[in-house]
């Protein structure tokens, strides 16, 4: 149970002030989750590079994760370029050319992975907006487009790996951020771990990253991965997806779960609730529309088209 | 006119400043709403309000009276419950506008969101663009106007009023029907669009009910009725209750109603016993009741004004309309000689039962049945009804005898009808819109009345974590033995968890995230002060007691409540029945029992060598079955059956 929000600004220029605008969407609507929040950042991609982030808490533990997580890279001679140990995470980027979803399999089972991806970062922890930012300077973050993510934990735990957004596992650079409840979460999660596939945690939004995931591993866009994914999920939902060079949200036929979105010429802004979309228009009433129930949609980059 | 700025103002201080502008008959400009939630919530004064932008969740929600200009967007819940007055958006609206109005006129210029008018009972809602999934859902009255399309699933199970749509008609929801249009109806419509300026000469398709879903299509053939208690007597598995169940389904060919909880035998309080042995010391001594602190207070949490209660016993929610207005009469009358509290239950208060109780709460459910603002503020605790242990995850039900033309009026709804409430709140689809919607009622009390849920003892562990996160001032738990007014027996005998397992999960939830400072109120088979000290030593901070109260009050438990011809005049709407029911005596009797809970609670807490029964803890219980040791981690002794056989028999 949550709130939402992603950003996207159209021009070529990945110089925007994506930080600044999901914190402020974001604390727009805490209200709906104040147990964690989180970030999907797109950074400069490195040809033949990786971004890697794990979660590892903190103290003696976080150390043992470490070493953990360095001892596998090793194994697949990966070299790391630069690391940084920040709040309860790891990140590291690394110099590798392997194949991605060995790397991805291996990496999930040495320690907690948040995101892999030649530009994806996926910055999560406990507390609200400005606590995250706090500790990790997402408000200094520039870019082109990225989405977020306030968590109101309802069933499964309060811990940042159970935080959004959630990485679609073995694909880089794609991240998704729900608000709703996939009530076939069970059936559909066992489908998907028959073929192989490795859950991190209880929450259902992990299986819609790792539902899209599978579609894209099978050759399907990200499109036809939303439309599909409207017709194989049960439940409530809203939710968003990113890549390297696009957003795109769904949201299921009852329409239980809200969406407003903006656009303009330079920007695609979405969230749970138009309070959060003017926080970046403060004092303007904004032209917003609400996606009709069983839709989906994406949007690209210019520079990528 | 004057102005509030809310990029300088909160919405809390701003509606306060809007209320007392409204008193002094001053018209009201609001700048730089930027989409924020709750905008003149709680406003009952005929004042116009003028937003100048986008407002959010509940914008002139919980109203009476005043005439509100959006000049923008609106999100969720536009003009909740507004009794009167009316709104103009000049932009969209979100989801369900115009949900559970009564009277008021809203006029939206764009599109509106999926679900609107749910659940309203009179008024009228216009949408000058298209109408989206499921318009004019479960609504009882009132008319819903679109321009423009209607929306896949239109009028889905509406029970009374009129849906008209100008565009074109998607596929329409159950239950509902096209009807002609008769040209005086027409010219209404036609008029109400002249008076809010709207050019449009085309015509429209009218919706209606369908009439198929309102009634059960079989009654229950009458019988001799086996009484509660003797429902299970001796045999759990082949019994007289079994039989006359597959007689008479084999007539109806659908599930069987009936009144009361669970009657089958599961794990209960009545299987904890004290580790003390107070069969000496308890009840010899005539002055107990001075010698132990029992005054409770309850829902202060976040600055409300607590309940305050003279023992930590309430009356449990039961509704006007399930029970007879001389039953509620009776236990408001016991409340207050007890100095506890009485609670609405569903069907609205009555100006009698306020009179009489002295400290009343005031219960919210998803069909808003009798909900109002002038009520709200009335009341000295609010609930939100999200389910009963009766019945997890279904709502109300009142058989068509019971739903007369004076319950049908308070509640809003069309009368003869086997009513069935909604399961589901409009507005609260998940515990983030929780949020907004317990903010709504504080907005519209001015934060001054405590806010609780009920909840139905289901997944307690993830429930309780919810309410303690969505701020509530206290949570009303309530396990499977609790008792209903009607529902299917199968639900009540199978759905739901037990009392004593519900406590434990929720003590131990709170235990969790550290929120052991919500206060738990524990219901469903607390039958008197024994079970009520037991509860407390599992960490209930009171109880409530609706069974007990109207079996002290002369319920014979036959379990027809249902039928509507109870012959006490305790669960009936009829007259001649409701004669019967002597009010003053009753009121008396449940009085007498519950200051007989009151020495009991004393006298246990006294012999336990406590002076209040919240110092009694899981150190002064133990468990005398595995699976009672099992649910509550308690040290299992059977050897205590020896000694305290009467205990387990009166399970």
């Amino acid at each position: 149970m949550c709130g939402i929000a992603g950003i996207l600004y159209k021009g070529a220029a990945p110089d925007a002030r994506v930080g600044r605008a999901l914190i402020d969407m974001l604390d727009g609507c805490q209200h709906r989750g104040p147990d964690s929040t989180g970030f999907s950042l797109y950074r400069e991609a490195r040809p033949g590079h990786l971004r890697l982030r794990f979660i590892v808490g903190s103290g003696a533990d976080a150390e043992v994760a470490i070493e953990r997580v360095k001892a596998k890279l090793a194994e697949f001679q990966a070299r790391i370029v630069e690391e940084e140990h920040l709040g309860s995470s790891y990140a590291a980027l690394i110099k590798f050319d392997g194949d991605l979803q060995r790397l991805a399999f291996e990496m999930e089972h040495a320690a907690k992975l948040s995101s892999i991806g030649e530009s994806l970062d996926i910055i999560k922890d406990l507390g609200g907006a400005h606590d995250v930012d706090k500790v990790y300077k997402i408000d200094k973050f520039r870019g082109s487009h990225g989405i977020g993510h306030v968590r109101l934990a309802t069933e499964s735990d309060v811990a940042p790996e159970a935080t959004h957004p959630f990485w679609a596992t073995g694909f880089a650079d794609i991240s998704i951020v729900h608000n709703g409840q996939i009530t076939n979460y069970y059936k559909m999660r066992r489908r998907l771990e028959k073929q192989g596939y490795f859950f991190n945690t209880d929450n259902d939004s992990e299986l819609i990253a790792v539902y899209l995931a599978d579609k894209l591993k099978h050759g399907h866009t990200l499109k036809d991965a939303l439309k599909t994914s409207i017709e194989d999920l049960d439940g409530t939902f809203s939710f968003l997806v990113s890549t390297k060079d696009e957003i795109g949200y769904a949201k299921d036929r009852l329409a239980a779960k809200p969406m407003v979105k903006y656009e303009d010429d330079d920007i695609i802004a979405i969230a749970s609730e138009e309070v959060s979309l003017n926080r970046l228009f403060p004092g303007h009433a904004l032209n917003t529309t609400e996606p009709a129930p069983g839709t989906f949609d994406t949007w690209q980059l210019s520079t990528s088209a | 006119m004057a102005t509030i700025d809310l990029s300088l103002t909160p919405v809390r201080q701003a509606n306060e400043l809007l209320r007392k502008y409204g008193a002094d008959g001053v018209d009201v400009e609001v700048l730089n709403p930027d989409a924020r939630h709750h905008i003149g919530v709680g406003l009952t004064h005929p004042i116009n309000v003028h937003v100048k932008g986008s407002a959010g969740y509940f914008c002139a929600g919980l109203t009476d009276g005043p005439r509100f200009i959006v000049d923008n967007n609106v999100g969720w819940g536009l003009g909740d419950n507004m009794l009167g007055g009316s709104i103009i958006v000049n932009g969209n609206a979100s989801a369900i506008p115009g949900v559970a109005i009564r009277g008021a006129e809203i006029v939206v210029k764009g599109n509106i969101g999926s679900r609107a008018g749910q659940v309203m009972k009179a008024g009228t809602l216009l949408a000058c663009g298209n109408a989206n999934f499921m318009a004019g859902y479960m609504m009882y009255g009132g008319r819903l106007i679109i321009l423009g399309q209607s929306g896949e699933k239109v009028g889905q199970d509406m029970t009374g009023g009129n849906i008209y749509v100008a565009g074109k008609l998607a596929e329409m929801g159950t239950d509902a029907m096209l009807t002609d249009l008769p040209a005086a109806e027409l010219d209404d419509i036609r008029a109400f669009l002249d008076k809010y300026q709207i050019a449009f000469k085309g015509t429209f398709q009218k919706i209606v009910n369908a009439g198929k879903k309102l009634r059960y299509a079989r009654n229950e053939p009458r019988r001799r009725a086996i009484p509660f208690f003797e429902s299970f007597a001796d045999n759990a598995y082949w019994n007289a209750k079994v039989q006359e169940d597959i007689h008479i389904k084999s007539q109806i060919g659908r599930y069987r109603i009936r009144g009361y909880g669970a009657a089958r035998a599961m794990p209960h309080i009545s299987d904890l016993a004290f580790r003390k042995d107070i069969s000496i010391g308890a009840g010899s001594d005539p002055d107990v009741i001075c010698k132990v602190h029992m005054k409770t207070e309850i829902g202060g949490r976040s600055g409300a004004n607590p309940l305050k209660l003279s023992m930590p016993v309430m009356i449990a929610p039961m509704s006007y309309g399930a029970l007879s207005k001389s039953a509620k009469l009776a236990l408001a009358i016991a409340s207050r000689l007890s100095g506890t509290s009485e609670n609405t239950g569903e069907g609205g208060m009555s100006k009698e039962q306020r009179a009489e109780a002295n400290q009343i709460i005031y219960q919210c459910l998803a069909g808003r049945l009798g909900w109002n603002i002038h009520d709200m503020r009335q009341a000295n605790g609010l609930e939100i009804y999200i389910s009963q242990g009766a019945k997890p995850g279904l709502g109300g039900q009142l058989m068509a005898k019971k739903v007369t033309p004076e319950i049908a009026r308070i509640r809003g709804i069309p009368a003869g009808i086997d009513l069935r409430s909604p399961s589901r709140h409009p507005d609260v689809l998940g515990a983030d819109d929780l949020v907004i919607k317990v903010e709504e009622f504080r907005e519209a009390t001015g934060y001054r009345i405590p806010v609780s849920v009920k909840l139905g003892a289901g997944r307690v562990r993830d429930d309780i974590k919810i309410a303690w996160k969505d701020g509530f001032d206290f949570v009303e738990l309530d396990g499977m033995q609790g008792s209903t007014g009607a529902a299917g027996n199968e639900v009540l005998e199978f759905v739901g968890i037990p009392t004593l397992s519900a406590i434990q999960e929720a003590r131990d939830a709170l235990t969790e995230v550290g929120g052991l400072d919500m206060p738990i109120v524990l219901m469903g088979g607390i039958k008197d002060g024994i079970d009520t000290v037991k509860a407390l030593a599992l960490g209930a901070h009171a109880v409530a007691m609706g069974t007990s109260a109207i079996i002290a009050g002369g319920c014979i438990a036959c379990l027809q409540c249902h039928v509507g011809t109870c012959v006490t005049g305790i669960a009936t709407q009829d007259p001649e029945h409701e004669k019967r029911y002597n009010i003053p005596a009753e009121a008396q009797n449940i009085h007498h029992f519950l200051e007989s809970v009151r020495w009991q609670i004393a006298a246990v807490t006294h012999a336990l060598g406590y002076s209040d029964p919240h110092e009694v803890s899981r150190d002064d219980l133990v468990a005398l079955t595995p699976e009672a040791a099992a649910i509550t981690r308690l040290p299992y002794a059977p050897e205590y059956r020896e000694r305290q056989p009467d205990l387990r028999k009166a399970s």
